[in-house]
């Protein structure tokens, strides 16, 4: 395997180093750095939007999901993949006319202009920040866990984080997101071939998906079904997880920023579609490698069931390049955060353009350096490191939409219900707060509860404004 | 903007509004049931992939009667 992976190791390296140079030569401004000078088409625009969405998350995540929880594992993600296609639809509709009318710099400096103070900002800012951080951390940590897992001898986890950082940060400061774009691209169809591969071998050792699901049963009937056999697929988690999910595009800023550059709506619209189909392919091909696992590596621990089934299971060459597709997805993911989190940075400062975009390099160095550091810290437990963060992020949805959607600006009301909805998820996480809201969730109860809220705000202010309006 | 691409997509989002929520009920994910099988398939599964990929296939048809579409496709002629 170490030939292959040498061979396709520095083919892959050759190709970002080509993309970078080429994404450097490219760059005339600091927008065509930032926003790729927001003329993306179809091809480039779903396989960067695809590749942002799944990540380590999904290629060593997911099957360790199936593998540990069952079946209930693809209405957590692909389901709510599926609506998040059709969202896209809609917010990507709707926040464009948005830029049409105010510009764009940063989904944190839109909502500054939609609010018409600079807390909307700033909270959205923070948010993104708490709880992006975190989500890059486990895509490094992930991959630092595999590698380490597959070449015990060579680096330790902290090792390997430390070097997929590096490279990451090299291409992302030289070609801005030209060059993210483009590794996103190579590493979309490296996810998709490898999983499929693998999966088919998954299938073949089976023989067939039947007898597939019929060993499961056999082995371990829980995992055909919810909650599956620690119960964690619960309607309560299943529902939590899918408004985390779903709100997405709206809260992540890497994947704002994706519909916004493309090139017009009908890109948008086709991307849309192109990436529900992505995501599909991507998911159904996690779950015959889960499917092994529950049989072969039924009681192994996450990093040995992950060594094993993509890398000494399989075929030399097939084995270099899930490792390749692995360390490609971690920084793809990964890069595509940090830069998002500097360009919302950016569209928050104000002065010279050049001593902003120094500002901006300079943090992104930092959050690149944040999240190396909570990546040697954090646990294994990525899917769910990975959900956190999500919940996290989708505090933030209804404040964004209530923004994007309200044609008037929304009180300052929406944005401290926003953080103190964040202060409590956070409060909740470290324990100095219960984990439930009376009978639900508190992830649930909080997106149910803010959004009610922001929703009565708006609603109030309309019909107030609409009465005043009519009086005079 | 035509009102019948307005109904449409209107359609399509009640749709995507009712599948998604559909998920979620005990007609798909039964407490410890995965019987009907569909094929050697599970019950949660197999109607787990028809709610995602019919939500796909409902951003196809959202796409095309998509009221923003239909303007675009007028200012092209």
């Amino acid at each position: 395997m170490t030939t292959w992976l040498w061979i396709l190791g520095g083919l892959y390296l050759a190709v970002l180093v080509y993309a970078t140079v080429y994404s450097r030569r490219r760059t005339r401004s600091s927008d065509d750095y930032v926003l790729a000078g927001s003329n993306v088409g179809l091809f480039w625009g779903f396989l960067t939007f695809s590749a942002t969405v799944f990540s380590t998350f999904t290629l060593m995540g997911m099957p360790d999901f199936f593998r540990t929880h069952g079946v209930g594992a693809w209405i957590f993600l692909a389901v709510a993949d599926g609506a998040v296609a059709f969202l896209i639809l809609c917010f990507g509709y709707h926040i464009r006319r948005r830029v049409a009318e105010k510009g764009f710099k940063g989904v944190a400096g839109l909502l500054n202009d939609c609010y018409g103070h600079r807390w909307g900002g700033y909270v959205y800012f923070a948010g993104v920040f708490l709880f992006l951080v975190p989500y890059v951390a486990i895509q490094i940590r992930g991959i630092g866990i595999f590698l380490n897992a597959a070449f015990p001898e060579a680096l330790p986890v902290w090792g390997w984080a430390t070097v997929i950082v590096f490279i990451m940060l090299a291409y992302s400061e030289v070609g801005g997101l030209k060059a993210i774009i483009y590794s996103d691209a190579l590493q979309g169809v490296l996810l998709l071939v490898v999983t499929w591969i693998i999966a088919l071998g998954c299938i073949r050792y089976f023989g067939g998906v039947a007898p597939m699901f019929e060993q499961v049963r056999a082995a371990d009937e829980r995992l055909l079904s919810t909650p599956g056999p620690q119960g964690l697929f619960t309607a309560q988690f299943l529902v939590a997880s899918f408004l985390a999910i779903l709100l997405l595009p709206v809260t992540q800023p890497q994947l704002t920023t994706r519909i916004v550059i493309m090139r017009d709506t009908r890109s948008m619209h086709r991307m849309a579609v192109a990436f529900g189909v992505f995501a599909m392919l991507v998911v159904l091909a996690t779950l015959p490698i889960g499917m092994y696992g529950a049989i072969r590596y039924a009681d192994a621990p996450t990093s040995e069931f992950l060594a094993n089934v993509l890398l000494f299971d399989q075929a030399p060459a097939v084995a270099a390049l899930a490792a390749i597709g692995l360390i490609a997805a971690a920084m793809s993911t990964a890069d595509s955060q940090i830069f998002a989190l500097g360009g919302e940075l950016r569209s928050l400062l104000s002065g010279h353009e050049r001593v902003v975009m120094v500002r901006t390099k300079l943090a992104i160095v930092f959050f690149a350096g944040a999240a190396l550091v909570f990546a040697i810290l954090s646990s294994d437990q990525l899917v769910l490191l990975a959900r956190v963060s999500f919940a996290g992020t989708s505090l933030l949805g209804p404040m964004v939409l209530a923004g994007i959607f309200s044609r008037r600006p929304p009180g300052l009301e929406v944005v401290v219900v926003t953080a103190l909805g964040v202060l409590v998820f956070l409060g909740s996480l470290a324990g100095w707060l219960p984990a439930t809201l009376g009978p639900v969730r508190m992830d649930l109860g909080l997106i149910l509860l803010v959004s009610l809220i922001i929703l009565g705000s708006v609603v109030f202010r309309h019909a107030h404004a609409r009465t005043v309006s009519r009086v005079s | 903007m035509h009102n019948g691409t307005l109904l449409y997509w209107r359609l399509c989002c009640l749709g995507a509004a009712a599948l998604s929520a559909l998920a979620y009920t005990p007609l798909v994910i039964p407490a410890g049931r995965y019987e009907p099988m569909l094929a050697g398939v599970p019950l949660t599964l197999w109607a787990g992939i028809g709610i995602a990929f019919a939500l796909v296939g409902l951003t196809y048809l959202g796409a095309l009667v998509h009221p923003d579409e239909d303007s675009a496709r007028h200012d092209d002629r």
